[in-house]
């Protein structure tokens, strides 16, 4: 019998009010991989991330983390939203919001004490961000903010890591640490899946990719999805010698 | 008067407890409302209190019981408040309605039946009616022993509240999207507007329900300019909100005739103007000076 999968994606459906955005998803995500989750502007990359996790109320289809339902494995699933999408002035330290990633396997009143200020720590070192752990997270940069958020999914320790994104607005440093927790996740064996703008990076990062557009268009590992037949499907370019074709290498 | 005096008299230490008590819990859960942008929630809270309390005396009237009783009003208050509070929310959620829309729709409708059931009231036979002006502009000059008994215990219990969830008010309030996604969701929403509507209804009495809003947006914008963390802001949002109540009651019994909801909102705008323009880090003042700085350094330079 083979291992379930880390993550299994089934029909699923979902709208923004009575906007279709995505139709119809079945995705399979191996344990142990990389994968990246690749369209174009509007194809509902984030809308998928937050729909598998109940974030976006889905129209149809079921989900399930490691052969359950996520209610039940919640404490094995870490998600990273885009850094967007929280009040930056608010007045809290790099430390603090780490922090809060520990409170998901808290649950409710227990607080958090000696070994989540430990995990905190080791957190903040591996994102590079163990010295502005007193900052106010106003004050950083852009790629700065996106560590702050990593460390705050890597603090629960997960199995699988869902992240929105985790290179946008980014600068070369901060993308370097960025890269560096990636590869250290996927030596530990664990499931990452990320969704990429950089087509031409794909290969670097990604063990599996899944192309989408509305809905899955192909998806597998990296050799055999990430063709430019399928590419050119997901960014519906007419033409198989458009120069577009040339970034995915 | 000098303060001593003025503490020293029963009548007036009963007025200056009391304010400080109301002061306190809104200031600390005004906090939370002015980080997740609901500050106008107490409007909606305060304005509901009307038909809730009017209601209640009535209710308690009918029934052969003492109209007055402050616990009897502050639990009609609380029910129809909490109501109001879980009605605009919901508009906003199930339709395009914005919230801010949807809470000047609940709050007017809220406020209109009040100001029915004010009339209904004031044109019957009903014992102990007089004083249910009070809830429009506030009057704090008559706070029983009983009254502060209540008022002090409301205010305990929604302090209390806050303690206990401290963990999941502050997820909540920084991130709503990824305390949902750790299993703090709406009930969190829930107990956070039970612990403000908690903390509003005892004080529009005293304050007056037009007023009251003040108590819970000021002292949390103050306290905003001088701290960099959560704890520290909610803190000293709630010892803003006290000092002001307190205080603003003891100028409005020096200055005489005055109501002291309105002195109170005038001390509280008095410390809001001064951590705007003295604070260090955020404020006016302190950019000037910084800048002035930055430009020297930078003359000296060239």
């Amino acid at each position: 019998m083979t291992e379930t999968p880390a993550c299994s994606v089934r029909g699923l459906s979902a709208a923004y009010g009575t906007t279709p955005v995505l139709r119809d998803v079945d995705l399979e995500v191996p344990r142990g991989v990389v994968l990246g989750v690749v369209g174009p502007n509007g194809a509902g990359k984030s809308t998928l991330l937050k729909a598998m996790l109940g974030l976006v109320p889905p129209l149809a289809g079921q989900v399930e983390f490691f052969g359950r339902p996520l209610s039940r494995v919640r404490a094995r699933v870490g998600f990273m939203p885009q850094a967007t999408t929280v009040d930056w002035d608010f007045p809290t330290t790099v430390r603090d919001v780490v922090t809060m990633g520990t409170y998901g396997f808290l649950g409710w009143l227990r607080r958090p004490g000696r070994v989540e200020r430990e995990r905190t720590g080791r957190a903040l070192e591996q994102c590079g961000i163990a010295d502005l752990a007193r900052r106010q997270i106003g004050e950083l940069s852009g790629g700065q903010r996106q560590r702050v958020f990593l460390a705050r999914t890597l603090v629960s320790e997960p199995d699988l890591y869902l992240m929105d994104e985790p290179f946008a607005g980014v600068d070369a440093r901060s993308q370097q640490a960025i890269v560096g927790v990636l590869h250290g996740l996927r030596q530990a064996g664990r499931t990452v899946v990320i969704v990429h703008h950089d087509l031409a990076t794909v290969r670097d990062y990604c063990d599996h990719v899944a192309l989408l557009n509305g809905t899955v268009v192909a998806s597998g590992p990296v050799d055999a999805a990430f063709t430019p037949e399928n590419v050119r499907r997901a960014y519906d370019v007419a033409t198989a010698d458009d120069p577009f074709l040339d970034v995915i290498g | 008067m000098n303060l001593f005096e003025f503490l020293g008299n029963h009548t007036y230490r009963m007025v200056f407890l009391g304010t400080a008590a109301i002061g306190l819990a809104s200031g600390a859960l005004g906090a939370f409302a002015y980080l997740r942008k609901r500050s106008l929630v107490s409007d909606v809270i305060s304005h509901a209190a009307l038909p809730g309390a009017l209601g209640a005396f009535l209710v308690a009237v009918l029934l052969g019981l003492d109209g007055r009783r402050l616990a009897l009003l502050l639990l009609g208050a609380l029910l129809v408040s909490g109501l109001a509070v879980a009605a605009s929310g919901h508009i906003a959620r199930a339709s395009k309605v914005r919230v801010d829309t949807a809470m000047a729709i609940v709050l007017t409708v809220f406020f209109g039946a009040g100001m029915l059931l004010m009339r209904v009231i004031s044109d019957g036979p009903y014992p102990g009616k007089g004083g249910i002006q009070d809830y429009l502009f506030g009057n704090a000059t008559v706070i029983t022993r009983a009254d502060l008994a209540t008022i002090v215990a409301v205010a305990a219990l929604a302090i209390g509240v806050m303690v206990v969830f401290w963990k999941e008010f502050s997820l909540r309030t920084f991130d709503p999207a990824h305390s949902a996604f750790l299993g703090f969701g709406r009930r969190v929403d829930g107990l956070m507007s039970v612990a403000l509507v908690l903390a509003v209804v005892i004080g529009v009495k005293a304050v007056g329900l037009v007023l009251m809003v003040a108590l819970v947006v000021t002292p949390a914008a103050a306290a905003r300019q001088w701290t960099r963390r959560l704890p520290t802001m909610v803190a000293l949002s709630a010892l803003i909100g006290a000092m002001g109540g307190g205080l603003g009651t003891y100028v409005s019994v020096n200055l005489g005739a005055v109501p002291p909801g309105p002195v109170v909102v005038l001390v509280l705008f008095t410390v809001f103007v001064v951590s705007l323009l003295l604070a260090p880090g955020r404020s006016v003042g302190h950019r000037l000076v910084q800048r002035a700085r930055v430009r020297r350094a930078l003359r000296e330079t060239a």
